[in-house]
């Protein structure tokens, strides 16, 4: 090689060097202290000085009509008691039939939903939780599943309405109580861990992580076009919702759908175990929290 | 051999390489596909890929896109979306995260560091929140070279 053309290929690698920029390949994290479970968004968004109390919720009631500042409230205003009917009841209803009339042909799909107990009162609130004998963490969607194909003719697999109507049901037998993921169990908290590595993971082809829209610093708080972003602290406890815009209930992981389409990332099935760790680690968040089903979005 | 033949030879070669470039960008947009990006999944291959790296890419002999097209093309969610996050001349229902772009016109850029910013602003915010454009194939180079025009002629 000349000396000249040496000097340029050098001087060219010198100059990408001096240009090369990390590729990150998470967002930026803001700690998180799982023991504090929903009281951690006092150092997150902070938010939940509006929305974390009914009190709260009705000193703040003024900030619904503020469309720069309703975000703060985080959707609670829309919870199941301060609304008196509307068609998540129905959803209760329907679903309680439906557990109902499998659980008198197969009393032991009930057995199996109550983990032995006989009643699904408040069971829900400790969900998701570790199975030893499947060694797996179950939600109350999986639950389902799982107990249908063992005992019953037909999978009522999750993300199908019969699975989120008979969900609903079940959590409503928990409404009102405090959210209670049990952290000392080392698979849930190795699931949290997951849970939260995903949350920072950006994916799909606009480069968002979760983070980049429900973290403090990110879009949250912003208007997003029409829709405004928000914490992910409290977010569980009202899921399965009512979605009044379609008129349909959704699951949370169908929830997490509509989330990765608008990320242009490849959406994942309900019940895929990167979802259940993304739902252990909301959980988590949501811990103390009273169950608000049924609910409207 | 004639200088003349040379270039009566080159000439189409020229010609061809620059129309079958224009194919494959066009082709290139249609098949990115969210598949090709990273996802949450821990067994599909996507779970597997890698952020793109970043990429400064700053033409300095840009020729200025369309203007109008380049509207169209900020405001449209399937395209740019910019609205999501930017004000901009003549939008509406805009969102407010990024810094507002309707008067970009006079903040002194040039064509050529509008284009560099939305091709990927990575290598200015590595961790921004503006998707990288370019390197992620959302837009084609014309189709940026267009919304760079937009700007450039928002006053
Ligand atoms: C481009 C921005 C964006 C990204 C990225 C994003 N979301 Fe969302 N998300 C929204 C918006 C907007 C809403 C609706 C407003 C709200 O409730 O926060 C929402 C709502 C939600 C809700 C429902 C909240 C409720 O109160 O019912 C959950 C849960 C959620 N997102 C989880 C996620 C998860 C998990 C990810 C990552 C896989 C994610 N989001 C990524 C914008 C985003
Ligand atoms: C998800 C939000 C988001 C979207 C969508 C977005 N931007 Fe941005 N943009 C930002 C933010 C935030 C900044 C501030 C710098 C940074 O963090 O990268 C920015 C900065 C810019 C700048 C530099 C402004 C300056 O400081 O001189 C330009 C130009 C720009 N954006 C153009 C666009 C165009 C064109 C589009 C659509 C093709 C677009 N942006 C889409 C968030 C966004």
């Amino acid at each position: 090689m000349k000396p000249k053309a040496m000097f340029v290929a050098l001087a060219g690698i010198f100059a990408a060097s001096a240009w090369a920029v990390e590729t990150e390949d998470r967002y930026p994290r803001t700690p998180i202290v799982p023991e504090q479970g929903v009281w951690g968004d006092q150092g997150f968004s902070n938010t939940i000085q509006y929305w974390g109390s009914k009190e709260a919720l009705n000193k703040n009631a003024s900030l619904q009509d503020d469309p720069d500042n309703v975000w703060k409230l985080n959707h609670k205003h829309k919870d199941g008691d301060r609304v008196d009917m509307h068609p998540g009841h129905i959803g209760v209803e329907e679903g309680r039939e439906m557990v109902d009339s499998w659980s008198s042909k197969k009393p032991e799909f009930l057995k199996c939903l109550s983990e032995g107990k006989g009643s699904l009162q408040g069971l829900a609130a400790n969900y998701p939780k570790y199975d030893e004998k499947l060694d797996r963490i179950m939600t109350v969607e999986a639950r389902i599943e799982h107990c249908s194909q063992t005992h019953l003719p037909k999978q009522i697999k999750q993300g199908s309405p019969a699975n989120t109507t008979s969900a609903l049901y079940v959590k409503s037998l928990s409404a009102g109580k405090p959210i209670q993921v049990d952290l000392s169990s080392a698979p849930v908290e190795q699931a949290y861990q997951r849970g939260e590595k995903l949350f920072y993971k950006r994916i799909g082809q606009l480069n968002f992580a979760c983070a980049s829209c429900h973290t403090p610093g990110s879009v949250m708080g912003h208007k997003l076009r029409g829709e405004v972003p928000t914490t992910p602290f409290g977010d569980v406890a009202h899921y399965p919702t009512y979605r009044t815009p379609v008129g349909e209930l959704e699951p949370l992981h169908l929830r997490f759908v509509r989330c990765h389409k608008q990320m242009r990332a490849k959406p994942l099935p309900p019940g895929d175990p990167a979802y259940t760790d993304l739902e252990v680690f909301l959980s988590v968040l949501s811990n103390d929290y009273p169950i608000s089903v049924p609910s409207l979005r | 051999m004639s200088i003349r033949r040379v270039v009566s030879f080159l000439l189409p070669v020229c010609v061809m390489l620059t129309v079958s470039a224009q194919v494959t960008a066009e082709q290139k947009e249609k098949v990115a596909k969210p598949s090709e990006f990273p996802c949450l999944s821990y067994t599909a291959p996507c779970g597997k890929i890698g952020v793109r790296p970043v990429v400064k890419k700053m033409p300095q002999d840009l020729s200025l896109g369309d203007p109008e097209r380049g509207k169209q093309i900020a405001f449209k969610r399937k395209k740019g979306n910019c609205l999501a996050c930017h004000r901009m001349n003549g939008g509406s229902q805009s969102g407010t995260r990024g810094p507002d772009l309707s008067r970009y016109g006079s903040s002194g850029r040039t064509a050529a560091e509008i284009y560099a910013m939305v091709y990927d602003n990575r290598w200015q915010f590595p961790d921004t929140v503006m998707p990288p454009f370019g390197t992620n194939e959302v837009l084609t180079d014309r189709e940026i070279r267009d919304v760079a025009a937009f700007l450039r002629a928002s006053r």
